[in-house]
């Protein structure tokens, strides 16, 4: 837990840092314009999903791969050294250095030898290694680590830069950008020309040729592998790929991604030693090492879900999406590979525990997953992460009896709500109880909170009408947030159903979707959950499921089928249920050829903006229904900028972090102010939640609605 | 040849929007005449210059007041306005240009000095980066030793996201395309 508090104190200091809010703020934006341009004209799908395959199958063969590179290598004339650990690595290119007499090394980017602190490791046995990317080499004066992987210095000012090159040079320098790239040039310069070392890492090692492929912008790649006499490689083995003509794909995504270049100023390809300038005086081939590194390599690919991220190609574009990145930057997360990604690599390159608690910074909003040229579902392991270190660390005993006793039990589960709503006191005070989803206890911080609903949804079905002769049976799953905070849309629901003729079933044994306890790593009662549900649901005999919620609609849709689908017994029941489960708005859309056949009556001349829930757009992958519907209904469609950026809210997310999850929520209110819409639409009550309760805290006019209310207010009677 | 034109025209405009600058001329005369000129107008006192078929009948057609260096190229490199090499492929679609420097001498003169000039022959012009990729994986088996492509200047937005032009490499990048460069084409 000390890391935990350490991790929160890093939170704030980054937060109160202004510098790096606003830089990275107005990257976060110019980045997504810059990023369309670079792909216009391009499939990215089609080129990401080469990248997976590619990298995929190289990953799978990576042993075999590393013996083809150093066989093509070696006859080549360079000498290729698979490292297993960070200490063998570091071992094998000290000893090169001192068979040298190095003294002086210069560097060029390299992340796998910030992984294994070689610097440090350099400078213990007596060798200086200057960074000569520019970004890293103000990190390294600094004595920072870097903030962001491919703009190491992203979180510091030109004041600041100026400051430490003055230092550096004994000068005393203005703050003006283009001056101070000329003095890291000339001091930069000074330093390749009299280093007895080059040390470069690599994008790509392509195992049938031999070659090593390095991109950069500054050259500072290519001064350090021509200019010394000795270079040495430390390039990991999930670079390795089987044909050169994999390297294609990586280039057309990495530039594209990472600065929305269409290719960085330069790209170097190296086939074992070439010529160069010898310390006597010579001119002949160069010596050339290049260490291929596993340290945790090989135990990622043998992980059936992890080894996935071995197809990451380090641009970034998932930190410059990530709105937590956008609002803390690189150091929270504390380790060389930062963001989402950062989290999962570190787990399995440096340390698990360490990872372990960095991996509750996600919201789970699935904007990187959308962007990763790799095609990682980063969300996704991000999540298993947290899994594996529950299973390791166990659970205490209190979050275990809420999960299993009070999650399941609807009843026992309403009437602490209402306890905990209207004492406040057992909820608030107690950690473990305040990561439960619907604790809303204590959080009034920017926004009010919905008053508990006096009587859940399931006790008011007895109210509801019926069609006489219903032509389907629907069974509705209500959800938390539906049955104890918004019964109304329950209640919408069922208008929308008896128009179309249906019949809405409600089964009472039903309970959580188990999402709030999957989000806590208890994937056991996250799977208990979810056969209560799928029992509940059969007996019930319906022909669709359906929920006003897509985090609900994506449990009992998508992870119900793969947490069963090991279990003999349930692994069909899963998948017969979930081919009958759709989200709410998506049913309506279809079933009413988009809400034509609703017979939909304007009300008034009111405008609307939709806001796009992380799980209904990029989980399940709905957009334009709502869209459609809201048309249909008369309304006028006012889009906000950026619609599917995420609100903020992230389940229990804002309970835990809501720090983090306010300034996100601002952004989003100032992005709805400013459509001038009378009325906020969403499909997701938990976005309701948030955004409604921002409203009402700045006093705003605009209503928050669900689209099934907007549809129930204006059919026919 | 027609061809050739269009792709010329996408490259010009690729390699522009990337702070390069794009000439076209007839031979290795205009070449001359025309590195004449731009030595004339950056005020170089030294050119380095990678010894190769185009680079050498340039320099001949040239009337140079700058002194012109072809060995000893990492002293001379270091301390030339200009260097000066011979370019193998120009990529239209994004602007780059392709080079085998596996010749140190290459690498030197394209690094070191402030504006590198780049000799291209106009038939080496191919339209995507995945043609150059498909050029240079049909001869995989002898791969040289050193390859670069090269986009635009040295380029670098470590400070603040603040582009700015030449850091380690040159910080202008001139290309010359050569539609003749087997000879002196008639008037
Ligand atoms: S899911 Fe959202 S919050 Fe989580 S890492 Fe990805 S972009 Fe960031
Ligand atoms: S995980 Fe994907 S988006 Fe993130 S750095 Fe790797 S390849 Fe890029």
């Amino acid at each position: 837990m000390s890391n935990c508090k350490n991790m929160r104190a890093k939170i704030h200091s980054a937060l109160n840092d202004q510098n790096l809010r606003g830089a990275l703020g107005r990257f976060a934006d110019a980045y997504l314009g810059a990023r369309a341009k670079a792909y216009q004209g391009r499939d990215f799908e089609k080129l990401r999903q080469t990248i997976a395959d590619r990298k995929g199958s190289s990953a799978q063969r990576m042993e075999e791969l590393a013996q083809q590179f150093k066989k093509n290598a070696e006859a080549r004339g360079a000498k290729v050294f698979i490292a297993r650990t960070a200490e063998e690595a570091k071992k094998y290119i000290l000893d090169v250095a001192l068979a040298n007499q190095v003294e002086l090394v210069v560097k060029s980017k390299s992340m796998a030898s910030e992984e294994i602190h070689l610097n440090h490791y350099l400078a213990e046995h007596g060798i200086t290694a200057a960074e000569t990317d520019l970004g890293e080499w103000i990190i390294q004066l600094a004595g920072q680590r870097p903030s962001h992987m491919v703009m190491p210095a992203i979180h510091m000012t030109r004041q600041e830069v100026s400051e430490y090159f003055s230092k550096e040079t004994n000068q005393n320098l203005s703050d003006d950008i283009p001056l101070l790239v000329q003095v890291a040039r000339q001091e930069l310069r000074e330093k390749f020309l009299k280093a007895g070392m080059g040390i470069s890492g690599a994008n790509a090692a392509v195992a049938e040729t031999g070659t090593i492929v390095i991109v950069t912008n500054e050259g500072n790649a290519r001064l350090t592998t021509t200019l010394p006499p000795v270079h040495v490689a430390l390039v990991g083995m999930e670079k390795l790929v089987e044909k050169f003509t994999d390297v294609g794909a990586v280039l057309e995504c990495l530039p594209r991604s990472a600065t929305g270049q269409h290719l960085t100023s330069y790209v170097t390809m190296i086939t074992g030693p070439t010529p160069s300038n010898l310390p006597d005086g010579t001119i002949g081939p160069k010596e050339m090492h290049i260490v291929l590194m596993d340290n945790g390599r090989t135990k990622m690919k043998e992980d059936p879900l992890f080894s996935q991220a071995l197809q990451c190609i380090r641009c970034a574009s998932c930190l410059n999406v990530c709105p937590i990145f956008a609002l803390v930057g690189g150091h929270v997360y504390g380790s060389v590979y930062t963001g989402g990604i950062g989290t999962i690599l570190t787990a399995f390159f440096n340390d698990f525990d360490d990872a372990g608690e960095l991996q509750n910074l996600c919201l789970g909003c699935e904007r990187c997953k959308e962007v990763c040229p790799g095609k990682i579902d980063i969300p996704k392991l991000i999540l298993e992460l947290r899994n594996r270190v529950t299973a390791k660390k166990g659970m205490p005993a209190s979050q275990k009896f809420l999960l299993n006793t009070v999650l399941p039990n609807r009843k026992l589960f309403h009437s602490m709500l209402k306890i905990g709503s209207k004492t406040q006191k057992p909820f608030v005070s107690d950690n473990k109880i305040r990561h439960l989803p619907l604790f809303l206890a204590g959080l009034t911080e920017g926004r009010s909170l919905p008053a508990l609903a006096d009587q859940p949804f399931r006790d008011q079905l007895y109210r509801l009408s019926k069609p006489k002769q219903p032509k389907a049976k629907v069974g509705f799953f209500g959800g938390c947030l539906v049955d104890f905070v918004y019964p109304e849309l329950g209640k919408a629901a069922n208008k929308v159903l008896n128009n179309m003729n249906m019949e809405m079933v409600y089964p009472l044994e039903q309970a959580c979707c188990g999402v709030p306890a999957g989000h806590l790593g208890a994937t056991e009662a996250h799977r208990r959950m979810a056969k209560q549900n799928i029992e509940a649901f059969e007996k019930a005999g319906v022909d669709y499921i359906v929920t006003v919620c897509p985090t609900c609609t994506a449990s009992l849709k998508k992870e119900f089928v793969e947490l069963l689908k090991d279990d003999p017994a349930w692994a069909k029941r899963a998948e017969d249920f979930a081919a009958k489960v759709y989200d709410f708005i998506h049913f309506v859309a279809k079933q009413t050829d988009n809400g034509k056949q609703l017979g939909l009556k304007p009300l008034g001349k009111e405008s609307v903006t939709y806001h796009d829930s992380c799980h209904m757009r990029r989980n399940l992958g709905i957009y334009e229904e709502p869209r459609k519907l809201i048309s249909e209904a008369g309304l006028e469609l006012k889009e906000m900028q950026w619609p599917d950026r995420c609100c903020g809210f992230g389940g229990s997310y804002s309970i835990r972090y809501p720090e983090l999850s306010q300034p996100i929520l601002e952004a989003k209110l100032d992005d709805i102010s400013s459509t001038g819409a009378d009325i906020l639409c969403t499909a997701c009550p938990g976005c309701m939640m948030q955004i409604g309760g921002g409203l009402d805290k700045r006093n705003s006019n605009i209503k928050t609605k669900h689209v099934v209310e907007l549809l129930a207010e204006r059919l026919p009677d | 040849m027609a061809d050739l034109e269009k792709l010329y025209e996408q490259f010009k405009a690729a390699a522009e929007a990337v702070s390069a600058q794009v000439y076209r001329v007839k031979d290795l005369k205009e070449a001359g005449a025309l590195l004449s000129t731009l030595a004339e107008e950056g005020g170089a006192k030294k050119i380095a210059a990678a010894s190769s078929p185009m680079v050498d009948k340039c320099l001949e057609n040239a009337a140079l007041k700058a002194e012109v260096k072809t060995e000893d190229l990492r002293k001379h490199a270091e301390e030339a306005c200009i260097g000066l090499s011979e370019l193998d492929m120009a990529v239209a679609e994004i602007g780059s240009l392709q080079q085998d420097c596996t010749d140190l001498n290459k690498r030197l003169v394209s690094m070191l000095p402030h504006t590198h000039v780049a000799l291209v022959k106009t038939e080496s012009l191919v339209p995507t980066l995945a043609d150059a990729i498909a050029k240079i994986d049909a001869n995989k088996d002898h791969i040289p030793g050193y390859m670069a492509f090269i986009t635009g200047p040295s380029r670098t937005a470590d400070i603040e996201r603040v582009l700015t032009i030449g850091v380690h490499g040159p910080a202008e990048l001139k290309i010359i395309f050569v539609d003749n460069p087997g000879g002196v084409s008639h008037e």
